[in-house]
């Protein structure tokens, strides 16, 4: 029964694909599955048939909003029925079905809005991703103003758990946040490089965009470079000046005030006097 | 009462995303609150502190849709895990699921599919219930699904199955007369004598809901107001079970929360007398 009810097709396509023979050969189905008084065997299964596809979809609308909208509902239709079949659930939850759509968006998006759609599904992907995460203590000023100044360059800060760091080809913040509108004047699909850091706080889910250098040194950060090394791997760009420095200082208080890291590691104990 | 002594909390309703908000900044006098399971086992988010919040204030029973009790496959452990934690955070007053099977060969279609009712099946089940109790350490509570197709293999009905099950196996039962009215105009069967024939002492939990006729069957939408035929039932039933806590299903096209609560408290007239819920009372809160 599971492999007629998963099938894309039409309930007769389900009942004669191969899968479902093995299971029961169609002219058999009688002899499985009882008529009632209005139905034959076959559109008794067909109703949850019907609705298996349904509930995958409106699983995976929930997850990718953006991306439903921008396909519309024939594409987005499409696409979950052929996400699905080759990503079936296997979990008791529903919340991780869409766990590997950005990839497949890549082999089942025509050519001209691939790029598109996969950058749209890994900021969407990603927005779920923070939503759900554990739920982590934020640094807090205290900590930081507990810190010495020459004990900085070692430090490193961790990012909460709750956090997450995006490249972006094509302008899909934008897009993302254009829905949140009443206008709906979305960016166009086109080529526009992006920087996003997704996190959550007070348990609601944010976007900051970032420009390039920010992302760099944010990304090093995350990776668990001391915040020394991160600097000087983003500073390695001709004709960074002490406004960089400055610029620097700024970005660290506003990530500090967003709550984007957790915590503090590789003080020497004298120099952290919490 | 039923045999162990769970409590009549009163009328409830289901805890939906739509009406965080309101719960939380309202407190609305809600007897007790329905908690699907798996919305909550997988996440650290908004949706846990909600739940962490409500559950201070509400008696909790915890539902779920994915135990998949009547399926071939092994038992899902880390989802027994979970769940034990999860009803232990909430202090659920009890833990249910559904008679039915979500999948087989490691799948999960996330459909309440319906069971073959025969002596095999009832062996396989019952070993299962009692699996599943032992992990949870307490009794499972199982509902009787709605279904759409009947199997030519059963060999009792779905009432007779139900109740063996819940004395072998020793587990408590979750009437939906929303389900037993559903199922009974798909298949042609007396929807009295399916209420008149559940062990009685063994309901710790009814469900009410509303549906869609589509003329040829019936489709459990839970999206509407209950017809006067199910809450007929649900007062025929309450005569044998007494008082017991009673909840409204709703779960498309969810109303706003005093619709919902409204149609919930319609319970009242059709439970045994003294009407007045045992702890808080509502409406006009
Ligand atoms: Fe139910």
């Amino acid at each position: 029964m599971q492999e007629v009810v998963v099938h894309p097709g039409s309930i007769d396509e389900a009942l004669a694909s191969k899968a479902a023979r093995a299971e029961i050969p169609p002219e058999r189905l009688a002899d499985v599955v009882l008529p009632s008084r209005t139905l034959a065997p076959a559109q008794r299964v067909e109703i949850y048939q019907r609705m298996y596809l349904l509930r995958m979809e409106e699983a995976l609308g929930i997850d990718y909003p953006a991306l439903q909208h921008f396909l519309g509902p024939r594409g987005f239709r499409d696409l979950v029925r052929d996400y699905v079949a080759s990503f079936p659930s296997r979990s008791y939850t529903l919340n991780r079905l869409g766990d590997h759509l950005p990839a497949f968006v890549l082999t089942a998006i025509g050519r001209r809005h691939r790029g598109f759609c996969h950058d749209l599904a890994r900021l969407e992907l990603a927005m779920t991703e923070v939503f759900d995460a554990v739920e982590t203590p934020t640094l807090s000023a205290e900590a930081v103003a507990a810190v010495r100044a020459e004990a900085w360059a070692t430090a490193r800060l961790r990012p909460i758990a709750a956090f997450r760091l995006l490249a972006l080809r094509y302008p899909v913040n934008a897009y993302v946040q254009s829905l949140r509108g009443r206008g709906h004047r979305h960016p166009r699909p086109l080529r526009k490089d992006g920087w996003v850091a997704v996190y959550r706080r007070h348990y609601g889910v944010h976007r900051l965009e970032l420009s390039r250098p920010a992302y760099r040194l944010l990304s090093e950060l995350a990776a668990g470079a001391s915040l020394g090394e991160a600097v000087s791997v983003a500073a390695r760009r001709p004709g960074r000046s002490a406004a960089g420095q400055t610029q620097l200082y700024r970005w660290f208080r506003e990530w500090m005030s967003k709550g984007l890291f957790m915590g503090l590691e590789g003080l020497e104990p004298s120099t952290n006097r919490l | 009462m039923n045999r162990w002594n769970f409590p009549d909390l009163g009328i409830g309703v289901g805890l939906r995303t739509v009406h965080f908000g309101h719960i939380l900044s309202r407190r609305p006098a809600v007897d007790w609150f329905e908690v699907l399971s798996e919305n909550f086992m997988d996440t650290g988010g908004h949706p846990l502190w909600v739940l962490d919040q409500v559950a201070e204030r509400y008696p909790i029973a915890l539902h779920g849709v994915s135990m998949s009790i009547g399926s071939t496959d092994p038992l899902d452990r880390e989802y027994l895990r979970k769940l034990k934690s999860l009803a232990a955070r909430t202090r659920a007053r009890w833990v249910s699921d559904h008679l039915c099977w979500t999948g087989v060969a490691g799948r999960n279609v996330h459909d309440l599919l319906p069971m073959p009712y025969h002596e095999e099946a009832l062996r396989h089940t019952a070993a299962r219930v009692r699996q599943v109790s032992e992990i949870l350490e307490r009794p499972l509570v199982l509902e009787n699904p709605s279904s759409y197709v009947e199997f030519a293999s059963s060999a009792m009905t779905e009432w007779d199955f139900l109740s063996r099950l819940a004395q072998e196996a020793d587990c408590g039962l979750l009437l939906d007369v929303n389900n037993v009215y559903v199922s009974s105009f798909n298949h042609g069967f007396d929807p009295r004598v399916y209420i008149d024939n559940v062990p009685a002492d063994r309901v710790v939990q009814y469900h009410v809901a509303g549906h869609t006729n589509k003329g040829t069957h019936i489709l459990d939408t839970h999206s509407d107001h209950a017809v006067a035929e199910v809450w007929e039932l649900f007062r025929r039933s309450c005569r044998r079970t007494g008082n017991v806590s009673t909840l409204y299903e709703w779960d498309e096209d969810i109303p706003d929360f005093d619709v919902l609560h409204a149609e919930a408290l319609k319970a009242r007239a059709y439970r045994e007398e003294p009407a007045a819920p045992p702890v808080r009372v509502a409406r006009g809160a």
